[in-house]
């Protein structure tokens, strides 16, 4: 029996899909080619080798069996690939941060700076088409303005006195400061407020207790259900309502997820002169069987690496030579402030402040653990301090040159690591043909196939990504400063790949991209990509999972209105959150009612407008008002008949 | 034939091989050839010194790399001039965690990672270096030997461990940063570099100096030689990142089998991180940025 859809790839897009089509009432298989971590609060540990060992951690790129090696790439540059296999992907270990994308990025944007972005790679709708799923999306995780700790204070008085101003939106408009926007439930009950882990149980804690492992993966509240865990990752949020969907939903259709399959190929038919993707082929880690199934519609998730790397092995066309290339990492660096008092830098959210630059990227602050954190402080394209600079050795607004630390500042910075402000400079970096995923020609094939080979030219970037990296390096320079910093220092990182886009990108020309408007790829009919492959560039540097989740949201809508018949959703539903009392029930097995579709309540003239998305002629600001307006007051009705 | 093994003898004195192998199992024998030699029809004996030999080199080379990047009070530290009283990346079993991780979990297939040892110990084409006394004493025969048992070991199924093929990356380069390190205290002339010396070989290593990406280039099958200067600038910046990485993890009181500390990791006293202990949270909640706990579009 053909599957509906064949989704490849838990992570940070695929459960998203999944979830939306499982809701309505499609036969989904969600493949993922690491482990689902079912228990984690008997699965993982706070430890950070444990955790985060690239090569032997629970959060690793390979396969479940921890004795095994983890899975080859090569990388032909001083880099990091921070790429995690498993249920929930890179959202295991994320920070939960969920900024909007800046408008600038988007076709049809007409601002006074709109010369500044990458306009060559725009994407290839409007963001007021977006800002619908961006609010589903919103409502779905949830994503809440975040909580301040002491490391956010000093970030903040950083901010406030190099004069910029407080952004109270969710939308970039201006240089200015402001709590992340995240996808970490708010501290409730106890959570925040003691170290006594007796009393940082759920119920009497509630969201996020602070405790500073989100980059171990979050279990907190413990006895909490699953999706009420304070991070949003999608295995705490979208994997669960997937797995339940008929429960809470009326016409929902559990998903069904395989893990441990590691897609190895999509086999395509040509019908009627197109080619069209039938099935997918992937490979049982435990036994080395390979299975084979065919689907309707198959969507790609398994991220900005391995998608042009299944494409290759597939051998599926490659016409515009397009696959794989316009990789963006938000080119980040590091800088380092160390500051006269305690900022409790290893305690609560990973980052909880930011400072966004339109047409030059942001920064936001990272409390780290000391494993982590020495990595942060030695990873460095620029030589190491005090010795040689590898050719660079970058002066600015930070004290000397530009390069890692090591031996006894090393030391000295780590043992004043509750001292320490980090900043984190995020680039906005151009789309550029040079940074790409092909096959490793010296590297041997693994047992699934050739491997990627990711190739970024750092040295050789635009001259307005390397600028923008080094006005940001500067500001946040300033930043730290200004918050009392006695010393601060730039690292030079090299590409730490990590924020990841635009590998298979949409795009609106056919000569550089390699989706079209609706994520569907343009050489193979019926299949699609969601994940942050699929954007068109880096969204002009804020954090990129919530765009890559809204795109998702949308691309699910357009599976189901151009292959199964379906109507839109988003803007006529009113969305279930995935911490709804009947979304906990569905996670706990216990018996309830499904809820049936939320109409929103629409009069008069206002009917009109849900019609209308997805035109760019219509103003968000209507739509939100609609969508606002008609989402406090949902109706119950029956559901839709398949 | 005489100079090649010249150039043979050459690199085998500049990894530190040939050092090691004196050092480990002794010179004298009788008529000058050590013991591991004595059979020159039977390469086996000098396999399994150099077996052991290479682990031990790599291990050495390793504890110079860690006391580099986080002194401590270990005698390293102490012989590369940078030295604190307080406990650093060799008390934190730093050198066990390298050399574990790189050779166990790394997956560079054998195939390549053989290619690389061999193309490490087949490439030299530098200049000369003196060879130490203690070594030149040796004759050009046992070099042979020596030279055919590499092959052997390399060439055989026998997986190189790749910790090696980086240690004799490191030795390469501490040996064009001072001859004179081909000889002295410890295996490795990479750990007996001082600190400023270390940094200038490192900065080979990542700035994938021309001479020495010659050296393992030349002798590489295609396709490998237009990745290798890649591939060392990866290396040379990971070398640091997985030393930094591991001593301040929990590594070194970690049991796999519980799960659980058996102690207080060096790398968490290093740093105050977790001062009793881990917890499940802090009392670090102060509020929300001017009393606003949620914004709109």
């Amino acid at each position: 029996m053909a599957r509906d859809v064949i989704i490849i790839g838990a992570g940070g897009g695929g459960p998203v899909v999944a979830k939306e089509l499982a809701e309505r009432g499609l036969e989904v298989l969600l493949l993922e080619a690491g482990p689902r971590h079912g228990d984690p609060e008997k699965q993982w540990t706070h430890f950070e080798n444990d955790a985060n060992n690239p090569l032997t951690g629970f959060f690793r790129f390979g396969p479940a069996d921890r004795a095994k090696p983890a899975w080859l790439r090569e990388l032909p540059q001083n880099s990091f690939l921070w790429q995690l296999s498993g249920v929930g992907g890179t959202t295991q270990h994320y920070y939960g941060n969920n900024p909007r994308a800046a408008p600038g990025a988007f076709t049809g944007y007409d601002g006074a700076d709109k010369s500044r972005y990458d306009t060559a790679h725009l994407f290839p709708f409007t963001y007021r088409e977006l800002i619908p799923y961006y609010e589903w999306m919103e409502h779905t995780l949830p994503v809440q303005t975040a909580a301040m700790g002491t490391k956010e204070e000093t970030f903040f008085r950083g901010a406030a006195g190099i004069g910029l101003p407080v952004n109270t939106s969710k939308d970039i408009s201006r240089p200015s400061f402001r709590p992340q926007e995240n996808a970490i439930l708010q501290p409730g009950g106890n959570a925040g407020k003691t170290t006594d882990a007796a009393k940082l149980v759920y119920p009497q804690a509630t969201g996020c207790t602070f405790c500073g492992y989100c980059f171990q993966g979050c279990v907190q509240p413990r006895q909490a259900p699953r999706n009420l865990k304070a991070k949003r990752s999608t295995d705490n949020s979208y994997i669960p309502m997937a797995l339940t969907a008929g429960k809470w939903k009326a016409g929902g259709k559990p998903i069904t997820l395989v893990t441990d399959a590691f897609a190895t190929k999509i086999n395509t038919a040509n019908e009627g002169g197109k080619l069209v993707a039938k099935s997918v082929t992937w490979r049982v880690g435990a036994t080395g069987e390979k299975v084979t199934e065919e689907a309707k519609v198959i969507v790609m998730s398994a991220g900005c690496t391995e998608d042009p790397r299944l494409w290759f092995n597939s051998h599926l066309p490659n016409q515009n030579d397009w696959v794989g290339r316009g990789y963006t990492d938000h080119f980040f660096d590091w800088v380092v402030g160390l500051m006269p008092y305690s900022t409790g830098s290893a305690k609560g959210v990973g980052s909880s402040a930011r400072a966004d630059f339109p047409g030059y990227g942001g920064l936001e602050n990272v409390g780290l653990p000391p494993a982590i954190q020495a990595f942060s402080l030695t990873f460095s394209d620029q030589g190491t301090q005090g010795g040689y600079t590898n050719g660079l050795g970058a002066t600015g607004k930070w004290d000397g040159k530009a390069g890692r630390v090591n031996g006894m500042a090393l030391r000295e910075l780590l043992e004043n690591l509750d001292r320490l402000l980090n900043v984190l400079v995020i680039t906005d970096d151009d789309v550029e043909a040079q940074n790409r995923v092909t096959l490793s020609s010296v590297f041997t094939a693994d047992e699934h196939g050739p491997v990627a080979k990711v190739i970024f030219k750092q040295r050789q970037r635009t001259a307005r990504t390397l600028a923008n990296r080094e006005y940001l390096a500067n500001r946040a320079a300033e930043l730290a400063r200004a918050a009392g910093a006695t010393k601060v220092l730039r690292i030079g990182w090299p590409p730490l790949i990590l924020h990841v886009q635009s590998t298979m990108r949409m795009g609106l020309s056919d000569t550089n991209s390699v989706l079209d408007a609706n994520a569907e790829s343009r050489a193979v009919k019926r299949l699609f990509v969601a994940d942050n492959a699929a954007l068109p560039n880096g969204i002009g540097g804020p954090n990129p999972t919530l765009t890559s989740q809204a795109v998702a949201t949308r691309t699910a809508e357009k599976i189901f209105q151009l292959y199964f018949g379906g109507d839109p959703w988003v803007g006529r539903e009113a969305p279930i959150s995935s911490i709804d009392d009947v979304v906990t029930a569905a996670v706990l097995g216990q018996s309830i009612k499904p809820k049936a579709p939320a109409v929103l309540a629409v009069t008069g003239s206002e009917r009109a407008v849900p019609v209308a998305i997805g035109a760019a002629a219509l103003g968000s600001a209507a739509l939100t008002a609609v969508v606002r307006r008609a989402a406090a007051t949902p109706v119950e009705s029956a559901p839709a008949e398949e | 034939m005489a100079d090649s093994l010249l150039t043979r003898r050459d690199f085998l004195v500049k990894s530190g091989i040939l050092g090691a192998l004196v050092a480990v199992y002794g010179a004298a024998g009788p008529g000058g050839i050590p013991a591991w030699a004595q059979t020159p029809d039977d390469l086996a004996p000098v396999i399994a010194a150099l077996r052991t030999t290479l682990q031990e080199l790599a291990r050495d080379t390793y504890s110079g790399l860690v006391a580099f990047v986080v002194p401590g009070p270990d005698p390293y530290s102490v012989a590369q001039g940078v030295t604190t009283p307080k406990p650093g990346g060799i008390a934190a079993r730093n050198v066990d965690f390298m050399v574990a991780a790189i050779d166990d979990f790394v997956p560079l297939p054998d195939r390549n990672t053989n290619a690389y040892g061999f193309a490490l110990s087949e490439g030299l084409r530098t200049a000369p270096i003196p060879i130490p006394a203690e070594l030149a004493g040796i004759p050009l025969m046992v070099t042979e030997q020596l030279d055919e048992a590499i092959r052997a070991y390399t060439e055989n199924d026998q997986v190189l461990p790749l910790s090696l093929v980086f240690a004799l990356a490191m030795n390469q380069a501490a040996v064009a940063v001072n001859p004179l390190a081909v000889s002295g205290a410890f295996l490795s002339p990479f750990a007996r570099l001082t600190y400023d010396e270390k940094l200038q070989a490192m900065a080979m290593i990542e700035g994938a100096n021309a001479d020495l990406v010659a050296t393992i280039d030349g002798a590489l099958p295609e396709p490998e030689t237009e990745s290798i200067s890649g591939i060392l600038r990866f290396v040379g910046g990971a070398l640091y990142e997985f030393v930094a990485f591991g001593t301040f993890s929990e590594y070194g009181v970690f049991d796999p089998a519980t799960r659980k500390l058996t102690g207080r990791p060096v790398g968490w006293a290093m740093s105050g991180y977790q001062p009793n202990g881990p917890v499940e949270g802090w009392d670090e909640f102060k509020g929300y940025f001017q009393g606003r706990k949620q914004v709109s579009g």
